[in-house]
């Protein structure tokens, strides 16, 4: 596994696919090209990041079946679909699908490196999410029940009085668990704490 | 041989008998019946073009007959009147042959032009059959145009920006180069074949390849092939012997049947999915087979019939267009329902020896 983006190009057309790896390794980024959407599933680590150009029209498994195959199994590597005609119905399913784009052939080089440069930033952005909302997780995961309970309390607004009545507490026990927690958090501040705690 | 020499040089050997029986006729008495072999100069005159030179050659030996009676007027013990009836019989011995065979030659041109009009109906109707099939391929051909357009176009981008001013030529240039060129043809020949299929051609009589036709018609259902998930296997025999036929019509055959299988496996959920088309040749011509592993045939004795389907959407013309292109090529077609899927095959002669 490598850190760097890799364009996947998966076409069962050799002429195809010799020129969608071409035109990928124009961006920077280590390219591979595959015959067939078993092929790709065979040598694919889901954790590599990068992005996908698929040709909808296989024989054996279609695009259309990859990208099912791939959102059922919960990877959502980013997908920029071609096909040979475009078919309103398939167009529609592609994107519902959640591809980037569907290209239609002929495209033109441009076409085709801005969406996957759009791709590979829209893998990245995600995986960033990702890895942030993952590693919130972890942290509040450390914190004890009682910890826990300050920080609800927090998020629902209450001020260190109100919470110090509620618990039984002095205010000064209240003050101490949460300049804890927030350490733990690693929040500087209660704006940032409910900012980190949004997306869960 | 005589026959042989008769049939090449008929102007000439008659005209050559015209003269022998005119000296024989000389240096006989009169009295003797030797102008009556005028007959056979004539008949074969009759068979030489153009259509006058029977007439022609049967009116000089009219004139030849009575002739000798003014050169040579030694008669012996004839009387005069006999030999009149006897030069008069000659006469008309010569007259009725003319006749008859311009009879003849009239009746063979209206048979040859009949035959002749058969042959375009044929065609016709296999030109149809070949515009029927090309519709329904239409999708599937603009897609595989639409393979190479697409690589030539990315690459010639690619190419362009390496040709930017300035920007060092890249070795791969060249290699990009050849690439769009190969891809061009690629698109040519597939081109090509769409036009060979949709051309409304005369039909001639060329010696083909039973074995390039298999080719190309497997190269144009290849991608058919692979969208219903079915392998096309060849298994080519030996390259025939001299099969003389029109090869779009035979292509048009071959293409036919292997459509239909492929649409019988798709059909077919599970289990095997090939068809193989192999061919073979022996003393008395070629054998093309076309096997598969789909629904086989419920009526084999029917599919031949005209409007006889099992096609939702079919109209019954395919096969019955099919085996009259066979026939009309001298050959057979048979299918049989097999085990696993069904079986058709036909037969394409050797080359007839014939004097045309």
């Amino acid at each position: 596994m490598t850190a760097d983006p890799t364009i996947f190009v998966v076409d069962d057309d050799e002429g195809v696919r010799r020129a969608l790896t071409s035109a990928g390794g124009l961006l920077g980024h280590p390219v591979r090209g595959f015959p067939s959407a078993h092929e790709f599933l065979n040598a694919y680590q889901p954790s590599q990041p990068g992005c996908l150009v698929l040709d909808i029209k296989m024989p054996g498994m279609t695009g259309l079946e990859l990208q099912r195959k791939l959102a059922d199994d919960g990877v959502n590597i980013p997908i920029v679909m071609i096909s040979g005609h475009a078919d309103v119905r398939i167009a529609v399913e592609a994107m519902t699908l959640g591809a980037v784009t569907l290209l239609e052939k002929p495209f033109r080089l441009e076409e085709l490196l801005a969406h996957v440069r759009k791709a590979v930033d829209k893998d990245r952005a995600d995986r960033e999410v990702q890895n942030k909302s993952a590693s919130v997780a972890a942290r509040l995961n450390a914190l004890t029940p009682k910890e826990r309970e300050v920080l609800d309390m927090i998020a629902a607004g209450k001020t260190n009085r109100a919470m110090a009545d509620e618990l039984s507490l002095s205010v000064r026990a209240v003050e101490d668990r949460r300049a804890r927690l927030m350490k733990k958090v690693g929040a500087h501040s209660v704006a940032e704490l409910v900012r980190l705690l949004g997306p869960l | 041989m005589i026959r042989r020499l008769l049939f090449t040089y008929p102007a000439t050997i008659s005209l050559g008998l015209v003269a022998l029986v005119f000296v024989v006729d000389l240096c006989l008495p009169l009295g003797v019946a030797s102008a009556v072999p005028y007959t056979f100069a004539v008949l074969l005159a009759l068979s030489a073009r153009p259509w006058w030179f029977g007439p022609a050659v049967a009116a000089l030996c009219g004139v030849l007959t009575f002739l000798k009676m003014g050169l040579v007027p030694e008669r012996g013990t004839t009387e005069m009147w006999k030999v009149i009836v006897n030069r008069c019989l000659a006469l008309f011995s010569i007259t009725m042959t003319t006749l008859l065979g311009l009879l003849r030659r009239k009746a063979a041109a209206e048979r040859a032009r009949a035959e002749e009009q058969v042959r375009v109906h044929q065609a016709d109707l296999a030109h149809v059959g070949r515009l029927t099939l090309l519709g329904q391929l239409a999708a599937g051909l603009a897609h595989e145009l639409n393979q190479p357009l697409a690589a030539v176009c990315l690459q010639a981008d690619i190419a362009a920006r390496q040709a930017e001013p300035g920007a060092p030529v890249q070795p791969e240039l060249k290699g990009i180069l050849a690439e769009i060129a190969d891809q061009s043809s690629r698109a040519a020949e597939i081109v090509r074949s769409i036009r060979r299929m949709a051309r409304r051609a005369e039909p001639v009589t060329d010696p083909i390849d039973v074995n390039e036709v298999a080719r190309s018609v497997a190269g144009l259902l290849d991608w058919h092939a692979g969208r219903s998930n079915v392998t096309l296997r060849l298994d080519l025999g030996e390259a025939a012997g001299p099969i003389y036929g029109d090869r779009i019509q035979v292509e048009q055959v071959l293409f036919n049947l292997v459509q239909n299988a492929i649409e019988s496996i798709a059909e077919r959920g599970s289990g095997p999915r090939t068809v193989t088309v192999s061919t073979s040749t022996g003393p008395d011509g070629a054998t093309v087979t076309v096997r598969d592993t789909g629904t086989g045939l419920t009526d084999p004795d029917r599919v031949f019939e005209r409007f006889y389907t099992t096609k939702p959407n079919g109209m019954g013309m395919g096969l019955a267009i099919s085996k009259s292109i066979i026939e009309a090529h001298g050959g057979h077609m048979r299918a049989i329902d097999t085990v696993d899927g069904a079986e058709f095959w036909f037969t394409l002669p050797v080359a007839r020896k014939e004097g045309s």
